[in-house]
């Protein structure tokens, strides 16, 4: 037997859906962005997974720095299964013409690649490509550093001292996805070659990775614990195919993540318009209902037969919302496959599409179930007296809606990669949907107020502004929502645009040169001097000792990584770069302690950097101890200072006493700012006095920051706009369920002898006010949840865009202007007469 | 349960106020009323626009709630009823025709008519109301839409729907009040013969003089209360 609700219900949606297309849109709308992002990243995942072996280049890898392996672990890696060597280093390139560059030198054993293929163009092999050509070595170099230099494949060219020549353009490398960020374009040599130039003694920051595949029947753990007996502790790194890519891993998570959560911002926003879709339906239901209670049926009944109706609808909101999200990857990925960065499988993939489906169905409860309880509410005396609406009160829809509302925010916390700042983010969007909300209910009684200082077309537009069906406080939160992601986007993007086109370069050095002979060091300031044509300052070039070291203990106690807080165990779980420094430089910013005398000599003493030294409670006067060229130091904290990265200075973690490193003969690292024809010529002048300093353009570094933004920026703003979207469909849906009135007052406004044009204007007042209130207040919202994103996460300057944001208020204004003439032509093109008397 | 055929009126009200909040102050609809049905019997309850009429058939049917007074229905006191409560004693006992028909608007003919009865869990919902479209005239219209209807057409497709679980108490408020003359007397004809032959009590609000007249009792109001 079918439930008697069951069939009602389904009789009464035998008229169609047409006042639930709004309801559909901002359904399907959440929803479809929900699981294109996730479907997209699930391809993404899929893709590195099925491709972990070459990514990783073998079964397993091991990292090595600063050193090579010995040959007794190299024993041991055979014992294993094929094994291949890979060493990078970074040295200059210079072309016969003088012109210079630094590269990533990798040098591969001859068994490279063990799994997967190396693209190249102008050669049949790897092995053709780096086999040596008399006295110059062959390299396989990316297309860049030809254009940079001038050279064409066969012409010979130094790197460092050593003399190769470019056989075939580096167009692939199986593993390349596995390996860090890069600095200057990849030149592929062999091993022998990398060893031999001298590209891997010690003091030179390099580092060599060991790939096996690993023989029939040894397990990825085995192997690992046989590697793990062989090493001695401290250093290296094991990787294995679940761990091929982790940089990739998460940066799919948090692209996901995002990318869901304007899905969401948009389920929410578009919430106004399920909750409207649902309120006006019931209302224009209002008589059935009161009809059905007369004829005997209780309000449960009553409600059961809408609810039943509103979750079919839900489910087929839903429903395309998940064929969109499913679909949408796929066509994206057939447009653009051979453009990815990351391999990826495009394909159905049922968990996204399951965790979407779960948001829509969630956020349809929480806002369709208020009011749907204005069924179970609405009295039969309604059918007597008009004014009788069902009152959405405390009772189980509401608690439904509530609890409904809670397993959203739960489950978008839940899923996320930073629950804190998912919490957070779904914190300030239902704290901004709230200010919105309150926002337009001001505006509308500040609107009932000034329509009395106002006349005629003004005086119509504003009373419906203050009037029940008030798009203020329905379309106008809506749209402010959306305007206010937009908002964020726009101003967190031209914030970090600004800081990598015009606040970094004003900061930061042009170039840094590393690997500086301690020895030469009073003839690498002259060579540099005599490049730039001019005396230098501490504000244009400043020099100092490096060496790289490593915490180990705290306060006597080894390093417990568990007891490092996560924001600064960068510091102590890996190599840090660090300096010696006699007398206390500009800008050292100290904010503990004080800095030694220039002629101290003493027990060793450290400035440390706040964030690290915060991170293991470390306070001034507190011992460390560093594992540093080999040997142990024990120094005590002298200084917490304050540092700048990226700032013209010492920019170093730990700054040792000079005392404590005498007699050291460190490599120096020297910063300098200049001209580009200064860079251009400093750059090629060393090439003959120091050619194996590095020479590192921060400039070029941040030109491809710079790309990389105006590469994303349009792809984050068009994932914002789908929130807006949402707000443009709540503005239609609001217009579309207040049609019929719009009509009636159009029409009885043409009868008291409205022009056209009064009528118009009387809409444009009334939407035009919607637009700019949530523009400005979505701005205005954009500029609260930018600002500490840019200044206190990403440590930017901040730097409004006023173009965008004034655009983004007139785009609000002048779109939902637009919306309320749509609405007021159409209400127009209907003749008076039928419309005043269907009433 | 109220059996209709032991004695005892099937309603009473007893000094039965309903006084309405308004913009201008608190308003008086109805002023001490004490009205009741006998079993089968039809009243008629005439009045000038105002006078209260529809108010009393509404607080009388249980679908108002009075501000003061009692109302006992089919043998329950409302007060003690909520509304859930009281749309279940209505449930197959009574029944309403209104003037503006108020059929479900997506629900075809045969549905109308067959939805109290399904409410009220009766067996045979569809055939029932096949039946009783067929003696109010309209056997070809069962699977016709509201709005494909007549006026006349609606308000049958109303008295079948009201009749159909064949009620203890039939109320009626203007029920020809939107219909044209020939269809006006058809409908009134309608409503008190099958009244008759269903062995309803009937209470009739009406301006009709003509038509009160065929009640068996006639009841005046004037300003919220019960003038004659």
């Amino acid at each position: 037997m079918i439930p008697l609700s069951l069939r009602f219900a389904v009789r009464e949606l035998r008229a169609g859906v047409r006042g639930f297309r709004i309801f559909l849109a901002c359904l399907a709308l959440g929803v479809g962005a929900i699981a294109a992002a996730g479907s997209t990243a699930e391809a993404f995942r899929a893709g590195l997974a099925s491709q972990a072996a070459e990514i990783l280049g073998g079964d397993v890898a091991v990292d090595m720095p600063l050193r090579e392996f010995t040959p007794k672990e190299q024993t041991a890696f055979a014992a294993l299964g094929r094994v291949s060597y890979a060493a990078a280093s970074r040295a200059m390139a210079e072309a016969p013409s003088g012109a210079r560059r630094l590269v990533e030198l990798r040098g591969v054993s001859e068994t490279y690649p063990l799994v997967g293929q190396v693209t190249l163009s102008g050669a049949s092999s790897v092995q053709a490509a780096l086999a040596p050509a008399g006295d110059a070595a062959g390299v396989a170099v990316e297309q860049p550093l030809l254009d940079r230099l001038g050279l064409r494949l066969g012409d010979r060219f130094l790197i460092g001292n050593v003399p190769v020549v470019a056989r075939a353009v580096l167009l692939g490398e199986p593993d390349r996805l596995s390996r860090g960020f890069n600095l200057g374009p990849r030149v592929l040599a062999s091993l022998a070659m990398v060893r031999g130039g001298g590209f891997l003694s010690s003091g030179i920051p390099f580092g060599e990775t060991a790939r096996i595949a690993l023989k029939p029947g040894v397990s990825v753990a085995a192997a690992r614990a046989a590697i793990k007996n062989t090493l001695p502790s401290g250093g290296w790194r094991i990787r294995d195919r679940d761990t091929a890519a982790p940089g990739y891993a998460r940066l799919i998570d948090q692209l996901e993540y995002f990318l869901g959560f304007i899905g969401l911002a948009s389920l929410i926003a578009g919430g106004l318009g399920v909750s409207g879709a649902v309120g006006a339906y019931l209302e224009a239901r209002k008589t059935s209902i009161a009809t059905l209670k007369a004829l005997g049926a209780d309000g449960a009944l009553a409600r059961n037969t809408y609810l039943i109706q509103i979750a079919l609808l839900a489910a087929l909101g839903v429903g395309i919302g998940l064929a969109v999200g499913a679909a949408a990857p796929l066509i994206l990925g057939a447009l653009v496959k051979n453009e990815l960065p990351v391999p990826a499988l495009f394909a159905i993939y049922p968990e996204p599409l399951a965790r979407a489906a779960l948001f829509g169905l969630l956020a349809a409860a929480a806002f369709s179930l208020a009011p749907l309880g204005r069924a179970r509410t609405t009295p039969p005396a309604a059918l007597f007296r008009q004014e009788l609406a069902g009152r959405i009160r405390i009772g189980p829809e509401l608690i439904g809606a509530l609890l409904a509302a809670a397993a959203l925010a739960w489950l978008a916390i839940a899923t996320a990669p930073t629950k804190l700042a998912a919490a957070i983010m779904i914190g300030g969007v239902a704290g901004a949907f709230l200010v919105l909300f309150l926002i337009g209910l001001a505006a509308a009684r500040a609107a009932g107020w000034a329509r009395r200082l106002t006349a005629g077309p003004a005086r119509i537009g504003l009373a419906n502004l203050a009037g029940p069906h008030s798009a203020a406080h329905t379309a106008a939160p809506a749209i402010g929502l959306g305007v206010a992601l937009l908002a964020a986007v726009v101003l967190i993007q031209s914030s970090l645009i600004a800081e990598v086109t015009v606040a970094a370069p004003k900061a930061a050095p042009a170039l840094v040169f590393t690997e500086i002979p301690g020895d030469a060091a009073a003839a690498f300031d002259a060579a540099v001097a005599r490049a730039f044509g001019r005396p230098l300052t501490p504000k244009d070039y400043q020099r100092f000792p490096i060496a790289t070291g490593r915490i180990v203990a705290v306060r006597g106690a080894p390093i417990d990584k568990a007891k490092i807080a996560a924001s600064g165990r960068w510091a102590y779980d890996q190599d840090i770069s660090l300096s010696a420094i006699g007398p206390q430089p500009a800008d050292a910013g100290v904010v503990a302690g004080r800095w030694w005398n220039a002629a101290y000599a003493g027990p060793p003493l450290v400035a440390m950097e706040e964030s690290a030294a915060r991170a293991a409670r470390l306070k001034v006067g507190d011992a460390i101890t560093l594992d540093l060229l080999g040997r142990h130091l024990d120094a005590r904290v002298a200084v917490i200072r304050k540092v700048n990265f990226g700032s013209f200075g010492p920019d170093f973690t730990l700054i040792l006493d000079p005392a404590a490193l005498a007699g050291a003969n460190l490599r120096q690292v020297a910063i300098a700012k200049g001209s580009p024809a200064e860079e251009a010529r400093v750059t090629r002048d060393l090439g003959g006095s120091f050619p194996t300093v590095n020479v590192i353009s921060v400039r070029e570094q941040l030109q491809a920051a710079q790309q990389l933004f105006d590469r994303l920026t349009l792809a984050v703003r068009g994932a914002a706009a789908v929130a807006g979207l949402a707000g443009l469909l709540v503005l239609a849906g609001a217009i579309a369920a207040g049609a019929r009135a719009r009509a009636k007052e159009a029409a009885t406004l043409k009868v008291l002898g409205a022009a056209r044009w009064q009528v118009l204007a009387a809409y444009a007042v009334e939407y035009g006010a919607v637009g700019a209130i949530a523009g400005l207040a979505g701005v205005a919202l954009g500029f609260a949840a930018a600002w500490p994103v840019v200044v206190k996460v990403f440590e930017a300057t901040w730097s409004v865009d006023w173009a965008g944001a004034l655009a983004l208020i007139a785009g609000a204004a002048a779109l939902t202007g637009a919306g309320g003439l749509i609405a007021a032509l159409a209400a127009l093109a209907r003749r008076p007469a039928p419309v005043l008397r269907a009433e | 349960m109220y059996d209709a055929s032991k004695p005892g009126a099937p309603l009473t009200l007893d000094d039965v106020w309903l006084t309405l909040p308004s913009a201008a102050g608190p308003v008086e609809i109805l002023r001490g009323v004490d009205f009741g049905v006998e079993p089968g019997e039809r009243v008629a309850v005439v009045g000038p626009s105002g006078s209260g009429k529809s108010t009393l058939l509404a607080i009388a049917a249980g679908l108002e709630r009075p501000s003061k007074g009692k109302v006992r229905l089919l043998g329950k006191e409302l007060s003690r009823l909520g509304e859930d409560g009281r749309a279940r004693l209505r449930r197959g006992r009574v029944s309403l025709v209104f003037q503006a028909f108020h059929l479900l608007p997506n629900m075809t003919a045969e549905e109308n008519v067959a939805a109290p009865l399904e409410i009220a869990g009766a067996p045979k919902a569809g055939a029932t109301a096949r039946a009783w479209l067929d003696r109010v005239g309209l056997q070809d219209r069962l699977t016709h839409y509201p709005h494909q209807l007549s006026g006349g057409e609606q308000q049958r497709v109303a008295l079948a729907r009201a009749l159909a679980c064949r009620p203890a108490l039939l109320f009626a408020d203007e029920p020809t009040g939107n219909l044209d003359q020939a269809n006006a007397a058809h409908v009134a004809d309608l409503i008190f013969e099958l009244a008759a032959a269903t062995e309803a009590a009937l209470v009739l609000v009406t301006h009709d003089e003509r038509l009160a007249a065929r009640a068996d009792r006639v009841v005046r109001m004037a300003g919220g209360k019960i003038a004659a």
